[in-house]
């Protein structure tokens, strides 16, 4: 039968972001949402850009939780302002020198700027398959994406786009991702 | 086999026995086969990845527009601070939930409630209010104490609907409105105002399930109405029971839409012109299965409302891994409703359709 609802504690927000719990994520966001917020806006940001570093900060959350290994050694509060603090200057500094910041939260986690640079890193590498994506063109781009990424098999895919049987699809796979390794990588390992 | 087809099958996890033996002893031995091997696992993560993390950003805008507005606009953030000090951490939430003025887009359909969005220039009076609300409640509660009789003495700062889902005293209703309740009552013709807590909320739907207190008012509920999980079709007919006032008004309308504000699939768009105070309430089919619950509607608009899917609301019930807690939904063996016709249908649900009172007092 039904317990009253506990509240979540820093380890069961982790565990949820791992497991993709909605209840949980929509817990975690709206716990700290005010605290980015304040930081943000105070520090000559809008409402919009404290939205932004917030999220961002949730998804630098998420790929940490996402390494088994991860093991958070400080409040989750303390991680998530640290996050969005490093994440907020780096905008500021683009803009200019910062002075006189305006601080919300004690503690401030020195190993948030790692996790901020690997996370950048990660984007920078992200946008440029999605760049070489596009580069690539249709059916390319889609039919790679349904087999990696929505798992569809290759019956289906055939099926999907009107290729005569699951061979040839293949074959247009692997041409395809041939092609997409060679825009991707400039020296790209070939085998076959 | 091509190389790519054996990197797919190894991380797809196919490799079986030597096939698997032979495909890692590959890796450590020849290098350019490891290094074509870790640029097309590398090349593959980078795509779910960015795949993860764009349904990730929508779940995160989808909980912001539900709980912070789309458009939430600062109007001063030192005063939040003056007020943070002064009035203590408590109040803080319902200070910066005024302060940081929401100008949402789609109006949430309980009565009242205008109390956290008030500008600056009533935050001041906010308090007064509070401390007399507060008072108020003590005296409710007194007098439900010493007569334990039906009692007007003072209205809720929140209303709206609820029905029943199980013969258990189970009552569904909106989260934005109970959401930080000091206490909840229930209360309609059958069915004398009744004490309720909240034993389940999912924010990201707004949905919450109550459940009164006292089990002596359930011991005799018989829900005629199921709980449906299918899809209905847009132009099919739909009506639903609420109290945007203190006495059960009944709506109906046909389905607009499969999807709702925002293109949400989690919501039905339907044309019951629906008020505040029918948040909560049930969306019924013709044959009088539930198949949403009334969410609110766009403030701009007459006459377009959202509900939340039935489906959903299952799903949500039967995916809190927490404490595994499921709710069970009454299923009546036989719809009892199907052949009535409406008026018949409307006197065997009522009984289970609440007026919600929620006093909030911080």
């Amino acid at each position: 039968m039904i317990k009253p609802k506990p509240k979540l504690t820093d380890s069961d927000f982790i565990e949820g972001l791992r497991n993709g719990d909605e209840i949980a994520l929509s817990a975690l966001y709206k716990k700290y949402y005010n605290l980015v917020l304040k930081f943000v806006v105070s520090n000559n940001g809008s409402s919009d850009a404290a939205q932004d570093v917030y999220q961002e900060t949730i998804i630098v959350l998420y790929e940490k939780c996402k390494d088994p290994g991860f093991v958070l050694n400080c409040q989750l509060q303390t991680y998530i302002y640290s996050v969005a603090r490093n994440l907020w200057l780096k905008q500021l500094k683009k803009h200019g020198s910062v002075t006189g910041l305006k601080d919300f939260h004690v503690d401030v986690l020195e190993e948030a700027s790692g996790d901020v640079k690997s996370h950048l890193k990660k984007e920078e590498e992200i946008e440029k398959v999605m760049q070489s994506l596009s580069q690539l063109g249709e059916p390319c781009a889609t039919l790679l994406k349904d087999f990696y990424v929505n798992k569809m098999s290759m019956d289906d895919i055939s099926e999907k786009f009107g290729y005569t049987n699951s061979d040839n699809a293949k074959n247009q796979k692997y041409k395809c991702l041939q092609r997409l390794k060679r825009l991707f990588f400039n020296n790209f390992t070939l085998i076959d | 086999m091509r190389t790519v087809d054996l990197f797919d099958n190894y991380l797809a996890g196919n490799l079986e026995g030597s096939d698997l033996l032979a495909f890692e002893q590959r890796l450590e031995n020849d290098s350019t086969f490891k290094k074509a091997f870790q640029e097309h696992r590398l090349l593959l993560d980078l795509l779910t990845e960015h795949n993860d993390k764009n349904s990730l950003k929508n779940k995160l805008n989808q909980i912001h527009s539900v709980h912070f507005g789309k458009e939430a606009k600062i109007i001063s953030i030192n005063n939040s601070e003056k007020l943070t000090k002064r009035l203590g951490k408590t109040f803080a939430v319902a200070a910066s939930a005024a302060v940081v003025a929401v100008v949402v887009t789609i109006a949430l359909l309980s009565t009242g409630g205008y109390l956290l969005k008030k500008q600056k220039s009533e935050i001041t009076d906010l308090k007064r209010e509070v401390d007399g609300l507060k008072y108020y409640q003590d005296a409710i509660v007194q007098k439900l104490k010493t007569k334990g009789t039906k009692t007007n003495v003072v209205d809720a700062n929140l209303e709206g609907t609820g029905f029943a889902i199980n013969n258990d005293g189970y009552v569904l209703t909106s989260w934005h409105m109970v959401n930080g309740a000091d206490s909840i009552f229930i209360e309609n013709s059958n069915t004398e105002r009744t004490q309720t807590k909240i034993i389940f909320n999912d924010p990201s739907l707004d949905i919450a399930v109550l459940k009164i207190e006292n089990a002596n008012v359930s011991e005799n509920w018989q829900i005629p109405y199921t709980f449906f999980p299918k899809t209905i079709d847009v132009g099919d007919n739909v009506f639903t029971l609420g109290y945007p006032r203190r006495d059960v008004v009944y709506g109906e309308g046909s389905l607009s839409s499969q999807s709702g504000y925002y293109n949400d699939t989690a919501m039905y768009q339907i044309s019951i012109p629906v008020n505040p105070g029918n948040s909560g309430g049930p969306l019924l089919d013709v044959y009088g299965n539930v198949i949403g619950v009334i969410r609110g509607k766009i403030s701009t608009a007459e006459g377009t409302g959202f509900a939340i899917k039935s489906r959903e609301i299952i799903k949500s019930f039967t995916t809190i891994d927490g404490d595994s807690a499921t709710i069970d939904f009454a299923s009546p063996k036989r719809n009892g409703l199907k052949n009535l016709k409406r008026s018949e249908q409307l006197k065997r649900i009522t009984p289970y359709v609440f007026n919600v009172m929620v006093y909030k007092s911080n």
